[in-house]
């Protein structure tokens, strides 16, 4: 709570990237994207995969499976792209 | 060495307003509207029912076919045919607003500024709890949305907040971060490519010229790359609009 | 080297000193020096004269036109549009159902057409069957009736010269009987110093005959 409090009464995002605050702001907005991409990267990869399995394994359904192929793209690659919309918050917010 | 400096993000996404509220994403706006129109119009006119469709008329029954056939049919089925229209201008606005990243003048995709997917998002998420509401009355509606059949009893503590959140707010949240995102950052390198290989080709060091040619060809292949986002982006949102859509009218599927 | 920027926002000045040797416009050791006319009035940090607006935040007047042009959109498309598209589309394909149907018909008739044609080829190569038969039938029977009538005069003919045939040599038979009959007597005559009974020498001649002919 405390440092919730600390948080909010924080001064404005200093954007000198020569202070140490400008420093670790760009430093936390780098990490923020990189650390976001890791666990979609996985579930991307996994997801393709498994897709492009299934559809050498039955040609007939590739239609459907690719559909369903580009929902769960669509969902799993959202967490990577919040991750970007955070480092371009704390980057130039 | 070289002097090269990034510009400020918001000197690459906002632009001079040509007249009061009227700037380079309202022009695509309407752009948008006025060639998506226009290739309508065109396609409407009598043809010779014999005849094999061709021209303006071809593509407009092709951009229709694949609505019907790979969103539709693919996520609501039959009766949602009649969401054609508007799934259909859905898709060609939000395409026609994503395709102006990569056309030489305007290098600028209309969705990479937050005001038109969220907009999108929004009406999304207005049209589809108007739907539910429709089909199901409030009650049935909310009933549906909120406490999904087939869960123990005692699970609706933890799944009710979650189901309330994920639909009211993480749907446009993500409908709408999703498409400005990936606009965003297809822009952003696209802007960082061009200003790297611009500073090389015009360095003081004759040596690093010729260096010049690589990123050059990372541009090329990302412009190329940024053709296949900008269509997969429109087909993905309308997809995930008739989803949506298609579920609240039909929650038991 | 430095250079000195001025700026006059209001009634207020802003000196700025910047380093010309580098890039940076923002440098710390930059100098920062207001005069204000007011006195008392806190001096404004370069930040809060313009905040920059943050690339997340939706533009009002973007949305309103994105907004707008949607809308626009949408109302051609649901009421004009897409129904004259999908009006055209529809009567080309109740065309194609049309015409292959009529193309079903035609198929039909054809087929019927071509059944007729077969039928009639048939019973046509059935009478022609029958008449090359019966054609043959009169040739046959002309050829045995003449094959009978030559059949027949050869035989008349042969058993004529056969009759002839005999004759002669029944007549020459005779001839040479009479001859041999006349040289034995005279031999026998010549040996015996008289005539022999003339039917004993030609009951020998006779007999001598048939024994060299068989």
């Amino acid at each position: 709570m405390e440092a919730l409090s600390l948080l909010v009464a924080a001064e404005p995002i200093v954007k000198d990237p020569n202070s140490v605050g400008g420093g670790l702001t760009a430093l936390g907005a780098g990490l923020a994207y990189g650390f976001a991409a890791i666990g979609p990267a996985l579930g991307i990869g996994n997801l393709v995969g498994k897709s492009v399995e299934a559809m050498a394994r039955q040609p007939e359904a590739a239609g459907m499976v690719r559909t369903t192929m580009f929902l769960g793209i669509a969902f799993t690659e959202a967490l990577a792209l919040i991750g970007f919309v955070v480092f371009i918050l704390l980057k130039f917010a | 060495m070289i002097a090269l400096k990034f510009p400020e993000i918001n000197e690459i996404l906002v632009w001079k307003e040509l007249f009061p509220s009227f700037n380079k994403i309202s022009l695509i706006a309407v752009l948008a509207v006025l060639i998506s129109s226009a290739l309508f119009f065109m396609a409407g006119r009598k043809s010779d029912v014999n005849e094999a469709p061709k021209g303006s008329r071809n593509l407009a029954e092709v951009i229709v076919d694949f609505i019907e056939d790979g969103v539709i049919m693919q996520t609501m089925g039959k009766e949602g045919l009649r969401w054609t229209p508007f799934l259909l201008t859905l898709f060609l606005f939000i395409y026609l607003c994503n395709v102006p990243g990569i056309i030489p003048l305007f290098q600028m995709p209309a969705t990479a500024r937050m005001a038109v997917p969220m907009f999108l998002a929004l009406l999304i998420w207005v049209v589809f709890n108007a739907t539910g509401i429709k089909h199901q009355g409030v009650g049935g509606y909310f009933k549906s949305v909120l406490f999904p059949p087939g869960v123990p009893k005692a699970l609706y503590i933890l799944v009710t907040p979650i189901e309330l959140i994920s639909t009211m707010l993480v749907r446009p949240f993500s409908l709408a971060v999703r498409l400005f995102a990936n606009m965003l950052a297809g822009h952003i390198l696209l802007v960082t490519f061009a200003l790297l290989s611009e500073a090389l080709f015009q360095a003081n060091d004759k040596i690093l010229i010729p260096v010049g040619i690589l990123p050059f060809i990372m541009l090329v292949f990302l412009t190329s790359f940024e053709v296949l986002v900008a269509f997969l982006q429109a087909y993905i949102f309308a997809m995930l609009a008739a989803v949506y859509i298609g579920g609240a009218a039909h929650p038991e599927h | 080297m430095l250079t000195a920027i001025v700026t006059q926002t209001g009634d207020q000045v802003q000196v700025r000193l910047v380093s010309s040797e580098t890039t940076d416009t923002t440098m710390p050791e930059a100098v920062l020096m207001s005069a204000s006319a007011e006195a008392g009035s806190t001096p404004k940090t370069d930040a809060e004269v313009k905040t920059p607006p943050n690339p997340v935040n939706p533009a009002i007047n973007e949305m309103l036109w994105a907004a707008g042009s949607f809308f626009v959109l949408f109302a051609l498309m649901r009421y004009f549009l897409f129904p004259r598209l999908k009006k055209g589309t529809e009567a080309r394909y109740a065309s194609i159902r049309s015409n292959s149907e009529g193309a079903v018909q035609v198929k039909a008739d054809a087929k019927t057409d071509v059944a007729e044609y077969e039928k009639a080829l048939d019973a046509a190569r059935a009478e022609a069957a029958g008449r090359v038969d019966a054609a043959r039938q009169t040739v046959d029977n002309q050829r045995t009736a003449q094959l009978a009538q030559v059949n027949a005069r050869i035989a008349a003919a042969r058993a004529e010269a056969d009759q002839k045939n005999a004759a002669a040599r029944a007549a020459a038979q005779g001839d040479v009987a009479a001859a041999v009959a006349t040289v034995a007597t005279r031999v026998a005559e010549l040996a015996l110093g008289k005539a022999p009974d003339a039917s004993v020498v030609n009951a020998a001649v006779a007999s001598t005959m048939e024994g060299s002919r068989s």
